[in-house]
């Protein structure tokens, strides 16, 4: 049961093999790194203190308002810089990541600062009262009500990673959209003993397209499911 | 830090020149994207929010498609995929037609939220008055609807002119495309991130603030 | 009797002088016939950085067919990617001591620069540009720029054909620079990758796309839409890039490329890597003991203006 014409398998194997490993990877380390930094610079927000407020909204502000394409070339055409006596130049992939991660953190912090203020002063006030310090109040009160409110839309978040790790393709990161440019370079050249028919591409990139579908689709239902259920 | 120090102004006064043609094209593409982009959410929201039968269901296939897979994928499959159809069309057309198709789908459901937002004992006072359902629509929920929708539609423009940027992979020259290829050419990495930097905030801060700014003038009287 | 004794050997000598001229001028720089030559040859020390790492780190490219590209199970593979699996087997004494990394046109000297590699063998065209913020080994392979037109497109001189034409071609490479230079009324097109440019042609959004020509031919030979215009230009080598500086790098490696044309290397890594229909068209392109190449020092080839 081969539904695949035969230049094809070899092509989606590659891609299958070599890209999609390397875009799941990128998006796994930047939604853990960006909950992380996202919720602990959210909660920071809610602290009445105008200064730290305001550089934390400065980070949100600049690494969501601008493209994620330009902030992962800035990262990658950054000159090597020393710490210490190591000689330290992040590679695309670490740039990518980088950057991926910087947009969903200033995501999440958003969300955060949203979830958390939306609990009702009553709260805080009632954990102040059972004598919670803040530090202990934000953990055993406000956040696990706060979080509860975000688990869909950091699905959603998760979803829309995925998707802009084929950003990741301008700077040669081998990731599932690189890996079927190459296969169509290939056979569009000549040159390297693959054929194919002239649809190829259209049956390619539609590949890669397909494989996202059936990666963020389930998440984006997932992420519908859990807005009913938990909010 | 010593390259801080060494920031030349110079290098993105000298390049002006193609650094304003490459914010003339993004934002050539960008509007045409963002008009285009209303006009789809407009309809398929509507026809999402009305249930119109098999126009809907193509809508919803639509939307899950388009918002399920990466943007830079569509891009890709426009460009290189339609050739084999004998379609051949400019690159500028690849360019805005792609962030149409793409941010048309958001728009479609931000317009649906907004039609469906609309109280329903005001659509049901239209109708005692003796509206039918096209006037009803025009006259009740699409101005209502709209100012509804309108914050989230405008942060789905302001999604599709940052992805203006992508469109640098299909050789169209806009801002990021130019700037990359003066750093490529110069190394100055710092002098052409702040130039993005600002052009891209700039009509990005703009338009949040605008929408802040909709959103209290806008805001529906509480009696209704 | 005698004179005819005399006279047989001035023949003689002189027809043994005429050989000797032809042979030498056959033999290869180093004095030495090929047949002579020692596999490896004698190579000054490996870099430091290198030697202890164990293995070369090289930029090639990953989409330009035939010098450097991905097959189907991943494997780098190509002209570039050849000399470089050279250089790891006379380094280390194994082809798989060598690690990849994909650079593109316009990445590839940055990379380079920020010291994320050792060397960068990613068809670097020689330009006097360049080599102020690079340094270039001795050439390895010499590349001609063609045009790739559609079949019913005619050329004819340049410098009559050019003027208002729209040329596509990747970014940062040479045929950048000369057609800025060279043709002010010539709109000129950056795609990113090599078949995007090929797209542009076949959909008319360009006249003709502008590159190397081994990259050219094979399009226009799996492709009957396409042909070549019989135009050759900026005939310039190729060199391998090397960061300033680095004086034990470019030692080696100047070293390992001379090893390489002495004993006809590059002719045989061109046979392994390009489809044998092109062999004769790009024979001469591949330095040898007969063919040496030279950088156009002395006349720069992105100010060189056809009339």
């Amino acid at each position: 049961m081969n539904p695949l014409p035969e230049w094809f398998r070899p092509i989606a194997e590659y891609i299958l093999r070599e890209g999609v490993p390397e875009t799941l990877r990128m998006a796994a380390i930047s939604v853990i790194a960006s909950l992380v930094i996202g919720v602990v610079l959210g909660t920071l927000m809610t602290i009445r203190f105008r200064p730290l407020q305001w550089l934390i909204r400065l980070y949100v502000e600049v690494w969501r308002g601008l493209p994620i394409l330009v902030t992962v070339l800035f990262i990658f055409w950054l000159p090597a810089f020393d710490v210490g006596s190591r000689h330290v130049q992040l590679s695309a992939y670490q740039s990518a990541a980088l950057a991926l991660t910087l947009w969903g953190s200033a995501q999440v912090a958003e969300a955060t600062r949203g979830a958390v203020q939306s609990i009702p002063k009553e709260q805080h006030e009632a954990a102040a009262a059972l004598g919670f310090g803040w530090v202990g109040r934000q953990v055993f009160v406000i956040l696990p009500q706060g979080l509860r409110r975000l688990v869909p839309p950091m699905v959603g978040l998760l979803v829309n990673l995925i998707q802009n790790t084929t950003i990741a393709f301008a700077i040669g990161v081998n990731e599932t959209l690189q890996a079927g440019q190459r296969q169509f370079e290939n056979v569009s050249s000549g040159l390297t003993g693959q054929t194919a028919p002239s649809y190829a591409p259209f049956l390619i990139f539609g590949f890669v397209a397909l494989l996202f579908f059936l990666i963020c689709f389930p998440l984006t239902r997932l992420a519908a499911y859990l807005e009913r259920r938990l909010v | 830090m010593r390259v801080l120090a060494s920031f030349e102004w110079s290098v993105i006064w000298d390049n002006r020149g193609p650094l304003w043609h490459g914010f003339t094209h993004t934002i050539k593409a960008g509007v045409v994207g963002i008009v285009l982009a209303y006009v789809v959410g407009l309809v398929l929201g509507a026809v999402r929010a009305h249930r119109i039968p098999l126009l809907n269901q193509l809508a919803v296939s639509y939307v899950e498609l388009i918002r399920n897979t990466p943007i830079l994928v569509q891009i890709f499959f426009l460009y290189y995929g339609l050739p084999v159809f004998g379609i051949h069309l400019e690159t500028f057309t690849v360019a805005w037609l792609s962030i149409t198709i793409w941010g048309g789908a958001f728009m479609t459901e931000n317009f649906r939220a907004g039609f469906e937002a609309v109280p329903a004992r005001l659509r049901e006072a239209g109708y005692a008055l003796g509206f039918t359902p096209v006037q009803e629509f025009l006259n009740v929920t699409l101005p209502i609807g709209g100012r509804i929708a309108l914050p989230s539609t405008i942060n789905s423009a302001i999604s599709v002119i940052k992805n203006t940027s992508l469109l640098l992979l299909i050789g169209y020259p806009e801002l990021t495309y130019v700037a990359n290829n003066v750093q490529s050419n110069t190394f100055r990495t710092f002098e052409m991130f702040t130039a993005l930097a600002v052009c891209y905030l700039a009509i990005v801060w703009t338009l949040s603030a605008l929408i802040r700014f909709l959103e209290r003038r806008l805001a529906l009287p509480e009696a209704l | 009797m005698k004179r005819l004794v005399v006279l047989a050997i001035v023949v003689a000598l002189v027809t043994a002088a005429a050989v000797a001229a032809t042979l030498g001028s056959a033999a290869p720089s180093g004095g030495v016939t090929q047949a002579k030559l020692p596999p490896k040859p004698k190579l000054p020390a490996l870099p430091a950085a290198v030697k202890a790492r164990g293995k070369w780190l090289i930029g090639v490219k990953c989409d330009t067919p035939p010098f450097g590209w991905q097959d189907t199970s991943g494997k780098n593979r190509g002209y570039d990617v050849e000399v470089a699996r050279q250089f790891a087997k006379w380094a280390f004494g194994s082809t798989s001591k060598v690690d990849f990394t994909c650079v593109t046109t316009a990445s590839r000297i940055g990379t380079l620069t920020s010291g994320r590699v050792d060397v960068i063998i990613s068809t670097l065209t020689w330009t006097a540009d360049r080599e102020r913020v690079i340094d270039y080994s001795v050439p390895y392979y010499n590349a001609a720029g063609r045009l790739l037109v559609k079949n019913n497109v005619t050329v004819g001189k340049l410098a009559n054909w050019m003027p208002g034409k729209k040329i596509v071609s990747t970014s940062g490479s040479i045929y950048d620079r000369w057609t800025h230079n060279c043709f002010k009324n010539t709109s000129f097109q950056v795609v990113s990758s090599p078949a995007a440019g090929v797209l542009a042609v076949k959909n008319d959004q360009a006249d003709a796309m502008m590159y190397d020509d081994a990259f050219l031919v094979g399009v226009a030979a799996n492709d009957n839409s396409l042909k070549l215009s019989s135009n050759i230009f900026l005939k310039v080598p190729w060199g391998i890039g090397i960061r300033k500086n680095e004086p034990d790098m470019k030692r080696w490696v100047d070293a390992a490329v001379r090893g390489m044309r002495n004993r006809d290397l590059f002719w045989s890594i061109l046979r392994r890597t390009i489809p044998r229909r092109f062999w004769k068209t790009f024979k001469t392109n591949a330095p040898s003991p007969t063919i040496k190449l030279q950088y156009p020092r002395a006349n720069p080839p992105e100010n060189n203006c056809p009339s």
